[in-house]
């Protein structure tokens, strides 16, 4: 927060509201701070517990350590103690506390004691602040105790005052975010006394170092630090209640400072201070790295603990960045003046490596440039042991072995060829030889090779060639000058080599990564359905990691496992609960990480603008990944998350289509359904109301063609409606067609006729076969089927006469209706016989109701037949419609009983 | 005085059949047309009245037909229309179409449309500086309200809501046009402005607000101002 929070506003802060309505809803936490064991942390804790209790307030003890004090324990005595979880750890059995019971039991207060507490077994997170963290986020209020050296940016400190090294510490920040911190004292002089009278808790094996740590000086120390920590605390609260309450006050002026780090040991330490400094500050502070951007990548074991020193800021409470960059002073200063740094950390090393002079400089230019910008130098201890081995040079002999016998190689056959064209010609400058066979080594096999080329060059170029050939001895001055320039220069055109060598390897794994990614993008661009953009993404991951990978996708609100590769990977139960975890918390969860990282597999949320859409899981077994593995899996994941974004999205789409397009079918069916009957009804109602009010002032024949024409729609009306009963009963299911013997050619000519009434214009030419079987059918159907086939074919059969015929062919005998108008579409044939279909207007307005053939079809097929439609039917033109019934087998005697 | 034409445009020649001589029995010459061409040459031509039309057409949009003769001629429109297509109808009557009728309709129904339609033909060409109906009277030019010889105070978007309604008696005026005409363009879709200030103006204009008899509610569209036939 720069210049803004500086200004004197007569307003509440809303930064510092909002944070306040957020804490409101997450539990509050309260730690009891002592400067060391026995000051009655734990005896202060219960004492206020047993007053609430008595107050009637819910507070349950969810772990203490009484460690068999007998005033302890009375205290416990009327409070509800948690039972804790049985834990196997290395075949003993330890007794933890209990998390899922605590969130399941809910109460409103909580005490979970020794707040540095680290956890054993398959607990789900590694350390008890975080089991807190969680009860606090359920909405639970927590007391806890913790002793000052616990604290993380003391601990160097308290290792320098006390000589003790303290193993389980805690971060500032829970620290720090505790709603309050009660300050347990007990003057130090005291504290011995109670130790003497056995009154403190210690572990036996711990003894001796106690006779060390409880020494006045010490004790009087730590509760300096206790009480300053304390005080330090109200002071923030005092700053933070000002601003709050809009109090115009002395706030503390926004200290900023930038902590450059690297890898090495230094760093940790420069952290540490700039912590402490930060906190005495009341300061933010940024944790800076620099990177080359031309560089090769640093080795393995220098980014692991450029990690680890950026993770211990974080705890610390700083913000961390990592910044690539040639000019390094140039970024430090531009990061400086953008974050707006008023102070600037960095470590100032002596040693003697062979990068000293680049650092030097980087301090003093930085010191010359940072103008109104303080410049803090942390000088390195000068203990020599603090410092980490050079992983450089702990390649294998192996590979050393290697490269000195490619050196040696090289060597040899530069002296050969020198013996060889000696013999031939005068050459002047043997050396260069040399130089090759040093440019050869270094450019295969890297600096060691170099120098080595360098070394077995020299010692060959002296003995071969200088004289007194044969002895390692140089008679003329002048070939001792010219052999030395050659030794610098060996080495000089080696190390430049070998470093050349390596920027272009890693220029070379870079590009590979880039193409890969660019390879991913593309095939991701190219896919819309989900399946596949997973399995591009789970097969790409676990190519670029070279480890197992799996994705999960939310399903019925919870997530479950879509793709695998290798496809045979399983999730254990543990798995998913880190899995589910990522995906409701939006962090990275599983191995490596706070929060069940006994699960073999780390799991990353993918997450987009609109939130997470999934989760990434990938095999990784306490082998984090390399730097730039990181990169590529971040990358990875990105375009993962969008391109499933993306594909959810355009299957919504599709649905939504799919739906749209339905509600349209159903509008259209209704629109047309309505107009079928309106129509009807409007000529019914405005001819009669007509006859009634006009009709006296009509002639003769205006009144009888309305009177006719209610009739006619009144008989319209009649078939839609009977259309619409006969449709429902056969989906219904309830269509009864009788087995009666029927005569076919008695059903044709009653439909003609009753065609001929109703289509008076249309000629019908019928043509029955007469050696035509009976059928075994319903004579009323069938009739309302040729009926229907009429009633279409005049509809659309353009002028021609409508034939019918009906014959036998075969076992069956053939029916059909064959009009000779325009036709139907082929590929409207397949839709013909389907409910409210029709050819017409494309707003499903047309003559007729579209039930006419789908009934047909209902009504055929209750008799057993067949029905279907040919189009062209003759000639290019016309529609056949044709019907196929079995011929019974036991025939009657013709006309029988018809 | 030459009867009035009246130009018929439906494809259904069974509306056509009952129409032509119930119109032409009620003193009305028709005009039929079975198209939007041939309804768009028929207006140009035959110099119909009124027109007589039904949205739904095998060559174009009702809506079309309105806004193209809107585009040259104020001509009364009436549309035909179904519940169904409520939608369409309030927006042809947006377009400028004057009144609807739903299927299936009484005659006299009809021909009270009718009416009315010529009857404010007639006003338009005249104009009209009062009006008044069941004991209601409006005085445009003084900008009063009286109810049976008592002033009525009305606030200014109440007379404003109450003569753009008198200004198409007996015609339905959409939603739309309402709010447009005396909130702003703006307004147009706000709905709920309107419920408050009709019965805000009902429980002042009309005898029994519980029972409204001069702002009728047209549901889904708008409202008429009707007036009494003397």
């Amino acid at each position: 927060m720069p210049e803004n929070d500086r200004e004197r506003t007569s307003r509440p802060d809303p930064d510092v509201l909002l944070a306040l309505v957020d804490r409101d809803k997450r539990g509050k936490l309260t730690v009891f701070l002592g400067a060391a064991p026995g000051v009655g942390k734990t005896y202060s804790m219960l004492m206020r517990a047993q007053r609430l209790k008595k107050a009637g307030v819910d507070i349950v003890i969810g772990l203490v350590e009484t460690h068999g004090r007998s005033e302890t324990m009375a205290l416990l005595e009327g409070l509800e103690v948690l039972p804790r979880r049985e834990v196997v750890h290395s075949g003993r059995t330890f007794s933890e506390f209990d998390l899922d019971a605590a969130l399941a039991r809910h109460p409103r207060i909580i005490v979970v004691d020794e707040l540095a507490h680290t956890n054993l077994g398959d607990s789900r997170h590694p350390k008890r602040y975080q089991d807190i963290e969680e009860l606090i986020a359920a909405g639970i209020d927590v007391w806890t105790a913790v002793n000052i050296q616990h604290l993380e940016s003391l601990a160097d400190v308290v290792a320098q005052i006390a000589g003790v090294q303290v193993r389980e510490r805690i971060p500032d920040t829970v620290l720090n975010r505790a709603d309050d911190v009660l300050l347990v004292d007990l003057p130090p002089t005291e504290l011995i006394e109670r130790l003497k009278e056995g009154k403190v808790y210690l572990p036996d094996s711990a003894s001796r170092a106690v006779d060390r740590f409880f020494r006045l000086g010490n004790l009087t120390a730590l509760r300096e630090l206790a009480l300053r920590r304390t005080a330090d605390r109200v002071d923030d609260q005092m700053v933070d209640y000002l601003r709050q309450h809009a109090i115009e006050g002395p706030w503390a002026a926004g200290e900023r400072l930038l902590v450059c780090i690297g890898p090495d040991a230094l760093s940790e330490k420069v952290v540490r201070t700039a912590s402490r400094l930060a906190s005495g500050l009341n300061a933010e502070w940024i944790v800076v790295s620099m990177e080359r951007a031309d560089g090769e990548d640093g080795d393995r074991e220098e980014m692991r603990q450029l990690d680890d020193t950026f993770r211990l800021a974080e705890q610390m409470g700083a913000q961390t960045r990592r910044v690539i960059g040639n000019d390094f002073v140039e970024e430090i200063l531009r990061l400086a003046r953008r974050e707006h740094a008023t102070q600037i950390i960095i470590g100032a090393r002596q040693d003697r490596s062979p990068l000293r002079f680049l650092r030097r400089s980087l301090a003093d230019a930085l010191a010359a440039r940072a103008s109104g910008i303080g410049v803090h130098l942390i000088a390195d201890s000068d203990k020599p042991s603090a410092r980490p081995k050079r992983t450089r040079a702990r390649a294998s002999a192996k590979e050393i072995a290697r490269w000195v016998a490619i050196a040696a190689t090289a060597v040899a056959s530069a002296t050969a060829a020198g013996l060889v064209i000696e013999r031939f010609v005068i050459l002047q400058n043997i050396s260069l030889l040399y130089l090759l066979a040093v440019l050869i080594s270094a450019s295969y096999a890297g600096y060691v090779a170099a120098i080595a080329a360098a070394l077995f060059s020299g010692l060959a170029y002296n003995f071969f060639f200088i004289e007194p050939v044969g002895t390692f001895t140089i008679a003329e001055p002048h070939e001792v000058f010219a052999f030395f320039v050659f030794l610098v220069v060996a080495i000089l055109v080696g190390s430049l080599a070998s470093r050349i060598r390596q920027q272009a390897k890693a220029a070379r794994r870079r590009a590979t990564d880039i193409l890969t990614l660019y390879d991913y993008s593309r095939t991701l661009s190219g896919t819309v359905d989900v399946e596949d953009v997973l399995w591009a993404a789970v097969t790409q991951t676990q190519k670029m990691l070279r480890r197992g990978a799996v994705l999960l996708l939310p399903e019925d609100g919870d997530i479950a496992l879509s793709v695998a590769w290798p496809p045979d990977m399983e999730l254990s139960v543990t798995d998913m609960m880190a899995a589910r975890w990522a995906f409701e918390k939006k962090e990275t969860a599983g191995n490596g990480t706070g929060t069940l990282p006994n699960s073999p597999f780390q799991f990353r949320p993918l997450m987009t603008p609109h939130g997470v859409v999934g989760v990434c899981g990938y095999v990784q077994r306490d082998k984090p990944l390399e730097i730039n593995e990181e990169r590529a899996l971040a990358a990875i994941l990105d375009q993962t998350a969008i391109a499933v974004d993306r594909a959810r999205l355009s299957r919504e789409t599709l649905d939504q289509a799919a739906r749209l397009e339905g509600e349209k079918f159903r509008a259209a069916l209704l629109s047309s359904i309505s107009h079928d009957l309106r129509t009807p009804l409007a000529t019914i109602t405005g001819a009669v109301t007509s006859l009634r009010q006009l009709g006296d002032r009509m002639p003769e024949e205006s009144r009888n063609d309305l009177l006719q024409s209610i009739e006619e729609e009144s008989g319209r009306l009649t078939r839609f409606v009977a259309n619409l009963l006969d449709m429902t009963r056969i989906e219904a299911g309830t269509l009864n067609a009788r087995r009666d013997w029927v005569d076919v050619a008695d059903v044709v000519r009653t439909a003609v006729e009753r065609a001929t009434k109703y289509f008076p214009e249309r000629a019908f030419e019928t043509s029955i076969a007469p050696d035509l079987p009976l059928m075994r059918g319903d004579s009323v159907l069938l009739g309302q089927v040729l009926f229907n086939l009429l009633d279409n074919a005049d509809r659309f059969g353009g002028d021609d006469p409508v034939s019918i015929y009906a014959r036998r062919e075969g076992n069956e005998i053939v029916l059909s209706v064959t009009d000779l108008g325009k036709g139907i579409a082929p590929a409207d044939l397949k839709h013909v016989f389907d409910k409210f279909f029709r050819k017409g207007r494309p707003d499903g307005r047309a003559r007729g109701t579209g039930l006419g053939l789908a009934i047909s079809k209902g009504f055929v097929e209750a008799m057993g037949g067949q029905i279907k439609a040919e189009s062209p039917a003759v000639k290019r033109r016309g529609t056949r419609i044709s019907m196929r019934f079995p011929v019974a087998i036991a025939e009657p005697s013709k006309r029988g009983c018809a | 005085m030459t009867a009035e034409r009246i130009l018929v445009v439906d494809d259904e020649p069974q509306i056509q059949r009952f129409l032509r001589p119930a119109l032409g029995a009620a003193g009305y010459e028709v005009v039929e047309a079975m198209t939007g061409g041939e309804a768009l040459k028929a207006a140009a031509t035959r110099a119909p009245d009124v027109i007589i039309l039904d949205l739904g057409l095998p060559d174009m949009d009702g809506k079309d037909v309105v806004a193209n003769i809107r585009a040259w001629s104020q001509l009364p429109i009436i549309i035909l229309s179904a519940r169904d297509r409520e939608s369409e109808k309030i927006a042809a009557l947006d377009l400028g179409a004057d009144d609807y009728i739903e299927k299936p309709f009484a005659i006299g129904e009809l021909t009270a449309r009718i009416r009315a339609a010529l009857r404010h033909r007639i006003q338009m060409q005249g104009g009209q500086a009062q009006l008044s109906t069941d004991g209601l009277s409006i005085d445009m030019v003084k900008r009063s309200v009286s109810r049976d010889g008592k002033a009525l105070r009305l606030t200014p978007k109440e007379y404003d809501l109450l003569v753009m309604l008198a200004r198409h008696a007996d015609r339905v005026v959409t939603h739309k046009t309402l709010l447009t005409a005396v909130w702003g363009a703006a307004h147009g879709e706000d709905l709920h402005y309107l419920r408050v200030f009709i019965g805000q103006l009902r429980s002042k204009v009309e005898r029994d607000p519980a029972a409204p008899t001069i702002i009728r509610t047209e549901p889904g569209v708008g409202y008429r101002f009707v007036r009494d036939d003397n």
